[in-house]
């Protein structure tokens, strides 16, 4: 686990309204696994940090991409190159990889495409074949980076792709799956295939594991930490009923 | 000239002002970013004599200038405390206490008597001001009566420090802290968490799962500020300040106030560093102005 100061170096649009930023933390890059966080800070900005899946991480930059729903996210989207954030990470449990598998699907919805990068990259690294599943709700959100490999599309609404779900898209067998996406998604990925591993979303305090404040329900009974054991579960683990999905908490627009 | 910056609170000498506040510092194993020679003391996330699951989440929801929690004092019990944690902590180079809880005044006085003498554990924090759990906790902080009658049930148990944590949710804290200082106490912590919620508009329920939360952060700190005050006005025995403090000056401000010490929570979770930040700055404040020690600040503390 690294703190940096790291100035943003770079920043595109992949999708409708959905940006990849660059920041560079050789220490933190050098370090990251797929499936792991980093916990990002911003001074002036809201007085927790932000946790973020690691998009990419090479050539000592560290990549992470967002869409603006709220305060951190938005301030996030205006800095300027150059302009400073604390990095901290890279945080938490990522995915395994087994060469048994030899084949892994990543399945992806949304914003869930981001750990999807680097699990490729170490999908790859472990002899694995990768099959990459994404869905998103329409040809414009889908995101349009991916290298190489196969990949299957799913729009909600049909315009590129399989009309349906990134889940529903899947159809061959693998030896492994790999899921990201709305806590509900990963529900249905549970149903569906329950050894699969998910990297799930919860409020963080700390991102460190200190506070307990990332508590993810386990059918076993109890809770863990989003921030430690996860974010990367095994998806039957998950109590999901019990695990808040936070689309239902977002900020209402006002009428002008 | 470096400045001493050592505080004595009663028997206790700690090598610092700073201490890391219960529930944010875990059992002191994780965080290991903090140059913990900055650590005067660490408090235990609280327990209870048995394990607890804690409350479903969310149990965390930013407000502004700060934040509501509702952990539900999730924890381990005391047998797993003292087979985990308290071997560790016997080799630390500053000591730490354990943040006790319970239902019923005897369970405070069993839990006491359970971690008394085991190597490691350094004292005890009394939290008699939970505001997340549904008996106990911060109901006791409420009355003075019950107060005394938890604080004496551990001070009967234990020779080690005795601190009780007050919650600022009640009428007249210096009532409390008075009976709890009667009852025994070496030391008397202010504050614990106040009372929040917050409205989700989509669902049209509270954000947090258990309804209510604990506010922290900045956004308590003059109010958390002024019920130090008010108790360092009232005992003699020292208090240690609590609410929001994340900078050098916030520290300063609590002292000059009349704390003998202070602890910093939520601002760990900004910036894993921020307890060697504000030891430094003290540190760095204390020799702009060629004092060698704490003793040298002036305080403001009339007596009523
Ligand atoms: C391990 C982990 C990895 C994540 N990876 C990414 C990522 O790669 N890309 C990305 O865009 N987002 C990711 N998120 C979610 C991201 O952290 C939140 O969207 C962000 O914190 C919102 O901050 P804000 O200040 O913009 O919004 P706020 O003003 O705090 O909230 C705005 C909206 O976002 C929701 N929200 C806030 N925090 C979270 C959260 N932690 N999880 C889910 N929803 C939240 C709120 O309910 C609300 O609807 C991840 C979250 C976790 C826990
Ligand atoms: C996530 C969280 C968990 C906490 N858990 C405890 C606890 O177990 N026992 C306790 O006495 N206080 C607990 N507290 C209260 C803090 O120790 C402290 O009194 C309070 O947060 C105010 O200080 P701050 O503004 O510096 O955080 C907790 C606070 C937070 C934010
Ligand atoms: S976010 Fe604090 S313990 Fe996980």
């Amino acid at each position: 686990m690294f703190e940096t100061s790291a100035p943003l170096s770079e920043r595109r649009q992949v999708a409708r309204d959905m940006f990849v930023l660059g920041f560079d933390a050789p220490a933190v890059a050098a370090a990251a696994k797929a499936g792991q966080f980093v916990n990002i800070g911003l001074k002036p900005g809201p007085l927790l940090r932000r946790p973020f899946s690691v998009y990419r991480a090479d050539e000592g930059r560290v990549e992470i991409v967002l869409r603006a729903v709220g305060e951190g996210t938005s301030r996030l989207l205006s800095l300027r190159e150059g302009d400073r954030v604390s990095v901290l990470g890279p945080l938490g449990t990522g995915f395994r990889f087994e060469p048994a598998w030899r084949s892994v699907a990543l399945v992806s919805g949304g914003l869930g495409l981001a750990p999807m990068l680097l699990a490729a990259r170490d999908a790859r690294a472990a002899g694995l074949s990768v099959h990459w599943v994404h869905g998103a709700r329409t040809a414009w959100d889908l995101g349009s980076e991916w290298d190489g490999e196969e990949a299957t599309w799913a729009t909600d609404d049909g315009s590129r792709g399989f009309h349906g779900s990134a889940v529903a898209a899947v159809e061959e067998e693998f030896g492994a799956v790999l899921a990201c996406g709305p806590n509900p998604m990963l529900a249905a990925v549970a149903e569906r295939w329950p050894d699969a591993q998910v990297a799930v979303e919860t409020y963080m305090g700390c991102g460190t594991g200190v506070c307990l404040g990332c508590a993810v329900p386990l059918l076993a009974g109890g809770y863990d930490r989003a921030c430690r054991e996860g974010p990367v579960y095994r998806a039957a683990d998950v109590d999901w009923p019990a695990l808040p999905s936070h689309l239902s908490y977002s900020a209402v627009a006002m009428p002008a | 000239m470096t400045s001493d910056l050592g505080v004595d609170l009663g028997h206790l000498r700690l090598r610092g002002p700073v201490i890391a506040a219960s529930g944010t510092f875990g059992y002191g194993t994780e965080v290991p970013l903090l140059e913990r020679r900055a650590l005067a003391a660490l408090v235990s996330k609280g327990i209870f004599l048995r394990p607890r699951p804690g409350t479903p989440p969310p149990r965390i929801v930013e407000t502004p200038s700060g934040m509501l929690n509702a952990i539900g004092l999730q924890g381990p019990g005391a047998e797993a405390l003292l087979r985990e944690y308290a071997p560790l902590w016997s080799a630390w180079d500053f000591p730490v206490l354990v943040n006790i809880n319970g239902e019923t005044v005897e369970e405070y006085g069993e839990l006491a008597a359970r971690l008394d003498g085991i190597p490691g554990v350094g004292g005890f924090e009394v939290n008699i001001s939970c505001p997340n759990v549904e008996q106990g906790g911060m109901y006791f902080g409420n009355d003075p009566r019950a107060a005394a009658d938890v604080t004496r049930a551990v001070r009967q148990r234990t020779t080690l420090p005795v601190w009780v944590k007050l919650t600022p949710n009640v009428g007249d804290i210096g009532e409390v802290a008075r009976a709890v200082e009667d009852a025994g106490a070496d030391a008397v912590c202010a504050v614990n968490t106040f009372l929040g919620m917050s409205i989700d508009l989509h669902a049209f329920r509270p954000r947090l799962s258990f309804r209510t939360g604990g506010l922290s952060g900045p956004a308590i700190r003059p109010l958390a500020l002024q019920l130090a005050h008010q108790v360092a006005r009232t005992v003699q025995v020292p208090v240690i300040g609590i609410g929001g403090i994340a900078s050098p000056e916030d520290a300063l401000e609590f002292l000059v106030a009349g704390c003998a010490a202070v602890q910093v929570g939520t601002a760990t979770f900004a910036d894993p560093q921020a307890i060697a930040r504000v030891h430094d700055g003290i540190a760095a404040y204390l020799e702009s102005k060629s004092w060698t020690t704490l003793k040298e600040l002036p305080r403001y503390l009339p007596r009523d």
